[in-house]
């Protein structure tokens, strides 16, 4: 048997209604309220223990809310965390979003319900599965064995299929399927319907739009450091940094350097014709002119390291990850300004 | 202009592997090749395939992949549901451009993910001679594997087609939306770039108006080595699925007004915006209400897109574009390598990220080990990325990415 933990807010633990919104974390055995209901449609899956709290205290508390509901359940040795259904209230929503995502930083994992539109979705940003219900009250019959269903889902770990298929909202995760249409008939088609005046895109969305810094105040006084994604390592590349998909960035001493011989430094990117870069590693990394730039006093220092990396083909999470770690170092290092080459 | 399609059914098939086997030893770079025949739902696995085309031959002796005269006019021989694919593992650490693993699955959980999981191949496993460079092993396995398609097409001249297509753009209602495809083509040196009439297209003058079946009927050829999924192999120039739509709604809800190659990996911001706005100069200059943008491979090709996009757009042409996507598995939002606010109307073709179960295949043709060096029988599950032409970004197939 699949134990699972039920989460309501205080109203439908049946602790009160709004005067009753500031209520501490509480843990009660077995099914409570709509968990009732619920635990009648669970197959294989028993509600153990409902963990209830007030709106207002979830709310203004979150840190310690989440701290004493998980202590309170330390006990009952969660295999699944249901939280809702919330409906349209926003409040509860909320809470039961960063109760299951809780949940799934502690190993649980966890579903939530209510409306589409509840601010508990955005809450969850595409980290929670949710099963859209009504907006009030009244959809409670309808919720629960979908709930229950999707629950079961999840208790087995299979991997889960589209969201339309297994009924929880579109978390925004990127999944392929066949739509039967070629993507050349799909973009006729959406081309005529935009000319006609119906504008659509299969992707949309927030795109990562990385907006240009200030400029550096005063060049000639500033400490400045050389990074790139062109793959430029010491000849031989004795770290072994991949010409795709790289895991990783280095660092490499620039001390008493002036320029990047050819022969001592090349790059292993794997994404463009490496043959004239390594004629001159300068052009990868642009020390010999920033040297010069440094002897005329039209910048400051140079930092002694220069950074490096392969970007090729490098899931942006990971590129993300390189920059805010390498950021990190520069900024401990009290670089000002960074010569950033790409290719 | 016409062009008149022959088609035969893949029962005509005889391979002749003396022959084929001939024009490689006759290939200086190349100390042979095996060929074998496999057919769908065999559990085979095919690694390092660098081309995929299927067998065509000309009745009056032209050549099928002409690098003079043209293409599209006259008669060209067709076999359906055939494809020869090429395969070689460029030897040795010499790596100017790196090839990418790239795979075909003729069974398993796979199989979908490339039309040639449910065709009939011929396998041609390239083996490269000793202290052959790239270049030249690259030049010697397109040619032998050309010829290959042409000899195979051979059989058909003595045949009955099964079916006969025409494929002409008659004057229709002027009241239609006149509509273009940009089509983009790679170069960006060889093994890294496509071929039209044998020239790397870099050296071809794009962007270039061409008749629309030029592009079906042999004109354009691939070799270009990077990510397989975004790969153009030559066969989906032959069957180009974009092209097909367009003549098949002119007249109904559309005139098609054309094919437009231009130009992808131009190597600095200025030429990139340069080969941008002549492109949409010559949108323009044919008069087009819309036009789909196509994007041969990845990287900064996208750029190119985009940028094509958003000259067209600047002009008063309409644009819808298509790309893969590349986003990371736990990301929830789409990612492109490149956009542009004025690319409102996108065709996703899939996501290369994604992972497929993992399948173990009972034969493996082309080569035992995936370039990373994975065994290519227990690889484990391999991504979407690594599937010749599964995110084709002409939008040849019909995978897309969707939310979920």
């Amino acid at each position: 048997m699949v134990r699972a933990i039920h989460y309501l807010n205080q109203f439908f633990a049946g602790l009160g209604g709004e005067e009753a919104a500031g209520t501490e974390p509480t843990r009660v055995d077995g099914p409570v309220g709509p968990g009732k209901g619920l635990a009648a449609a669970l197959e294989g899956i028993e509600i153990v223990a409902t963990i209830a709290c007030g709106d207002d205290y979830f709310g203004e508390q979150e840190g310690a809310a989440l701290g004493r509901l998980f202590a309170l359940i330390e006990g009952d040795r969660p295999d699944l965390l249901v939280a809702g259904p919330a409906f349209g209230s926003g409040r509860y929503g909320y809470a039961c979003a960063r109760v299951v995502a809780e949940a799934g930083k502690r190993g649980i994992p966890g579903l939530a319900a209510m409306h589409e539109e509840n601010p508990g979705v955005a809450a969850a940003a595409g980290r929670v599965l949710i099963v859209p219900t009504a907006v009030n009250v009244a959809g409670m019959r309808d919720a629960l064995p979908r709930i229950a269903s999707l629950a079961s889902a999840v208790a087995s770990g299979r991997e889960l299929g589209p969201p339309a298929e297994e009924g929880y909202l579109p978390r925004g995760l990127r999944r392929n399927r066949h739509h039967g249409a070629t993507g050349a008939e799909r973009a006729v088609d959406l081309l005529l319907a935009k000319l006609a005046g119906e504008t659509r895109s299969e992707v949309g969305g927030a795109f990562d739009r990385v907006e240009p810094p200030a400029r550096v105040g005063d060049l000639s006084h500033a400490l400045m450091a050389l990074v790139t994604e062109a793959g430029c390592v010491p000849q031989g590349n004795p770290d072994r940094l991949p010409s795709v998909r790289a895991q990783a960035w280095l660092r490499y001493s620039l001390a008493g350097e002036k320029r990047l011989e050819a022969g001592e430094y090349e790059s292993v990117h794997g994404g463009f014709d490496v043959a004239r870069a390594n004629e001159d590693p300068n052009r990868l990394v642009p020390l010999d002119t920033v040297k010069g730039l440094v002897d005329q006093g039209r910048i400051g220092r140079l930092h002694e390291f220069f950074y490096t990396t392969t970007g090729n083909g490098t899931p942006v999470a990971s590129s993300t990850k390189f920059g805010r770690e390498i950021a990190r170092e520069l900024r401990d290092a009290g670089v000002e300004a960074v010569l950033l080459s790409g290719t | 202009m016409t062009w008149e399609v022959r088609t035969f059914a893949p029962e005509v098939l005889a391979p002749d592997v003396e022959r084929i086997e001939d024009l490689a030893r006759a290939e200086s770079a190349l100390a042979g090749v095996d060929v074998a025949v496999v057919e769908p739902g065999d559990p085979v696995r095919v690694t390092h395939v660098l081309d995929a085309v299927e067998p065509r031959i000309r009745p009056d002796g032209r050549r099928a992949f002409p690098t003079e005269d043209q293409a599209g006019q006259g008669v060209t021989h067709r076999i359906f549901d055939v494809a020869v694919l090429s395969c070689l593992d460029f030897p040795g650490e010499e790596r100017p451009l790196h090839e990418q693993e790239s795979i075909v699955d003729l069974a398993g959980p796979a199989a979908d993910l490339t039309p040639f999981g449910s065709m009939r191949n011929v396998v041609l496993s390239f083996r490269p001679g000793d202290g052959s460079d790239h270049r030249t092993l690259d030049s010697a396995v397109r040619r032998v594997t050309l010829s290959t398609a042409e000899i195979l097409a051979e059989p058909t001249l003595s045949a009955e087609p099964v079916h006969t297509h025409t494929f002409e753009l008659g004057p229709v209602d002027d009241s239609l939306p006149s509509v273009a495809a940009l089509v983009q083509l790679s170069d960006l040196g060889q093994l890294y770039q496509l071929y039209l009439y044998g020239t790397p297209v870099g050296e071809s003058g794009l962007p270039k108006l061409v008749d629309p079946a030029e592009v079906m009927d042999g004109a354009v050829t691939a070799g270009e080595y990077h990510w397989a999924a975004m790969r153009n192999p030559t066969i989906f120039f032959q069957l180009n699925s974009l092209v097909r739509t367009l003549y098949r709604e002119h007249g109904k809800r559309l005139r098609f007004s054309g094919v437009v190659l231009i130009r992808g990996y131009e190597q600095s911001a200025d030429d990139k915006q340069r080969a941008a706005d002549s492109a949409a100069q010559l949108a323009v200059g044919l008069g087009v209400d819309g036009v789909v943008i196509t994007t041969d491979a990845g990287g900064n090709s996208h750029t190119d897109t985009m940028l094509t996009c958003r000259a067209c757009e600047n002009a008063g042409v309409r644009t819808s574009v298509i790309v893969c996507e590349e986003t990371d598995l736990e990301a929830t939002a789409p990612i492109l390598t490149d956009w542009v606010p004025e690319a409102d109307c996108i065709v996703s073709t899939g996501n290369v990220e994604q992972l497929g179960p993992a399948w173990k295949p009972e034969r493996v043709l082309g080569g035992d080990h995936l370039l990373d060096g994975r065994p290519a029988a227990e690889a484990g599950p391999i991504p979407v990325r690594n599937y010749l032409g599964a995110t084709n970004q002409m939008g040849q197939l019909d995978l897309g990415a969707t939310s979920w």
